[in-house]
């Protein structure tokens, strides 16, 4: 019983920003059906600029995230603009999207490490201070990180079924001529997507940053999960993603606690991602879904 | 013949260049052919080479055994060879089980299922302190003959390599003009259609994703004897990015794409660069890797964007079809 406590307690605190990752993740994939691998260092790159505002500044890191995750946003629309709509534009096909979106992230994560170093960097946020619960040592830092991530989720998964543009981003995802004929421009629907997605991805990178050194490689680090939850979670399902989400953090601390091994859970975890991904894919060509 | 002009870190590089022209040939049939999206190439090399390690004998840098210690009947060079024959197996098992997962998934499915089996590898490799000496790594891989020097050891294992990736070369090259390689092509283009055709086309591309990914393990294990130490630092995405941008630099559909490429890319910078260049010890150790790194990854925009099928263009009998039929 206590295992399944703590495993809760961890897999909120310390693997919440997952769920805002793979929502990110999974509006991109909704509008684009491109696995865009570079997201990850959108990602590296909320992180990165968080702590460089909170270091060079002086801001906290409550105040850091937002100018970051902005910041974040707005590369992840550039990034749409100088590669991904030249290559649509192209008719570049989407095996080849895939390697592009893998060449510009080695590209941003390589030269993040000209701009930001090498080693490992710290926000500077004072020592912490914190609860026990259920035995288990938790942050007040992490503890408030949880909570914006979850007000977070919840309002961008209200934004998307329930106000205009949210329709309007639905809408473009399931027919795109369609959608064009009923008076939604694209560019501007594509631009915000890209925008969200790029703010969600930088405030999960800043709140799995806090409180711990982390290097260039953060977002990669994370990218399978934040894949493997999208897929399992159902791309067109932001509900689905939020369920699999924190799942996967509660799965991966109880797996990692039992087995007292973080790597081997991990890739128990994989393995069974792959494994039911297997099993959706053969109960789709039987037909019994 | 003089062999003074070659030296130790010049016979490494061209072992490099010979190495990843092998696994351009593979993942050309994989990608070039057969339209599977493979970014765990790293995993099923890493996988041969730790198996390399483990059956062979290796040991924890502090000398002591790992879990695995086969009790060889005979000395080397047969225990080297039964080793890279068994870590190529290891390699082809592994493939045969993950082409068994992503066969029949779409892009998305394949792009999860390498790069998770490369995680794994990884992360057992990282953590399995028996197994796989966790991070120390596995020692004790030295070459299986000895001709004299330890440069000399390694040209003959360079030739040795140069053998395998000639034999690998060839191999592919027939598969393309075998009805095997036309139905793997017809595969790739339009698989509903082949499979309409009543062809076994996942069937083909199980076989063809096994035995691709076997090749891969047994550079990975050729690779072992000659670095001699293996660490999970190997088992980085370098390796995948590598020999993507060279397939993808020289173009993926035709058979020499993967030579054009690996020469301008792992050639230049592996050997032109790292030993001729006149630039400052200092960028060697932390820009030049960083450099090379964003170049590779830049390539791969630029080439997809604008030549698409890379330096050598479209197969030639797609050509041939296109001056009969038009575009």
């Amino acid at each position: 019983m206590d295992l399944i406590a703590q495993s809760i307690v961890i897999g909120l605190t310390e693997h919440g920003p997952l769920v805002l990752a793979a929502m990110g993740f999974a509006l991109l994939y909704r509008l684009t059906g491109l696995i865009n691998v570079a997201f990850a260092e959108t990602v590296t790159l909320g992180a990165y600029i968080g702590m460089w505002i909170n270091t060079t500044f002086g801001l906290t890191f409550w105040l850091a995230i937002w100018p970051a995750a902005i910041a974040a946003g707005l590369i992840s629309v550039a990034t749409y603009f100088a590669v991904f709509r030249p290559a649509k534009r192209r008719d570049v096909g989407m095996l080849e999207m895939i390697i592009m979106s893998f060449g510009l992230s080695i590209v941003l994560r390589y030269s993040l490490q000209f701009v930001f170093g090498y080693g490992f960097v710290y926000y500077d946020v004072p020592a912490q201070q914190g609860w026990r619960v259920f035995d288990v040592g938790v942050s007040r830092i992490k503890s408030v990180s949880l909570v914006i991530v979850v007000v977070l989720a919840l309002v961008l998964f209200w934004f998307i079924q329930k106000t205009e543009m949210g329709q309007k981003i639905r809408a473009l995802a399931s027919d795109e001529k369609l959608a064009q004929v009923s008076g939604i421009n694209p560019l501007a629907v594509t631009v915000m997507v890209w925008f969200i997605a790029g703010v969600a991805g930088g405030l999960a990178g800043a709140f799995y940053g806090v409180g711990q050194g982390f290097k260039y490689t953060l977002g990669w680090d994370q990218f399978l999960f934040i894949m493997l939850v999208m897929l399992v979670g159902g791309a067109k399902n932001i509900r689905g993603v939020i369920i699999a989400g924190l799942g996967t953090g509660i799965v991966i601390s109880a797996l990692s606690l039992w087995l007292k091994d973080t790597q081997v859970a991990t890739v128990i975890l994989i393995a069974l991602f792959m494994a039911y991904l297997k099993v959706r894919q053969r109960s789709l060509v039987e037909g019994k879904v | 013949m003089s062999t003074d002009w070659l030296s130790s870190a010049l016979v490494f590089g061209l072992f490099e260049v010979v190495m990843y022209i092998g696994m351009g040939f593979l993942l050309h049939m994989q990608l070039g052919l057969a339209g599977i999206g493979n970014f765990g190439v790293v995993g099923f090399w890493g996988l041969g080479m730790y198996a390399y390690g483990i059956i062979y004998g290796g040991h924890a840098p502090s000398g002591t055994d790992l879990i695995i210690d086969i009790p060889w009947p005979f000395g080397d060079p047969w225990q080297a060879i039964a080793s890279v024959i068994l870590a190529t197996l290891v390699a082809g098992l592994g493939g045969l089980l993950i082409g068994w997962i992503i066969s029949g998934m779409d892009l998305d499915g394949q792009l999860v299922g390498t790069f998770g089996f490369a995680a794994i590898v990884f992360l057992l490799a990282r953590s399995q302190k028996g197994l796989t000496g966790s991070e120390g790594g596995i020692g004790g891989l030295d070459f299986p003959y000895d001709i004299g020097s330890e440069k000399a050891n390694a040209m003959l294992w360079l030739l040795v390599a140069s053998a395998i990736v000639i034999a690998i070369g060839y191999y592919t090259w027939r598969v393309h003009r075998s009805p095997y390689g036309r139905l793997l092509i017809a595969t790739g283009q339009n698989e509903p259609l082949a499979r309409s055709l009543g062809k076994p086309s996942n069937l083909t591309k199980l076989w063809m994703f096994t035995v691709t990914s076997a090749g891969m393990g047994l550079l990975g294990a050729m690779f072992a004897v000659i670095v001699h130490f293996l660490t999970p630092l190997k088992l980085g995405v370098d390796v995948t990015l590598a020999v993507i941008v060279a397939l993808i630099l020289g173009g993926a559909a035709r058979v020499w794409g993967p030579v054009i490429g690996v020469l301008l890319t792992v050639g230049l910078f592996e050997i032109v660069v790292q030993l001729y260049a006149p630039f400052p010890d200092s960028w060697y150790r932390q820009a030049m890797p960083v450099v090379k790194q964003i170049i590779y990854g830049m390539s791969l925009i630029v080439v997809l964007m604008y030549r698409p099928l890379g330096i050598l263009g479209d197969m030639r009998r797609d050509k041939l079809m296109r001056s009969i039929h038009g575009d």
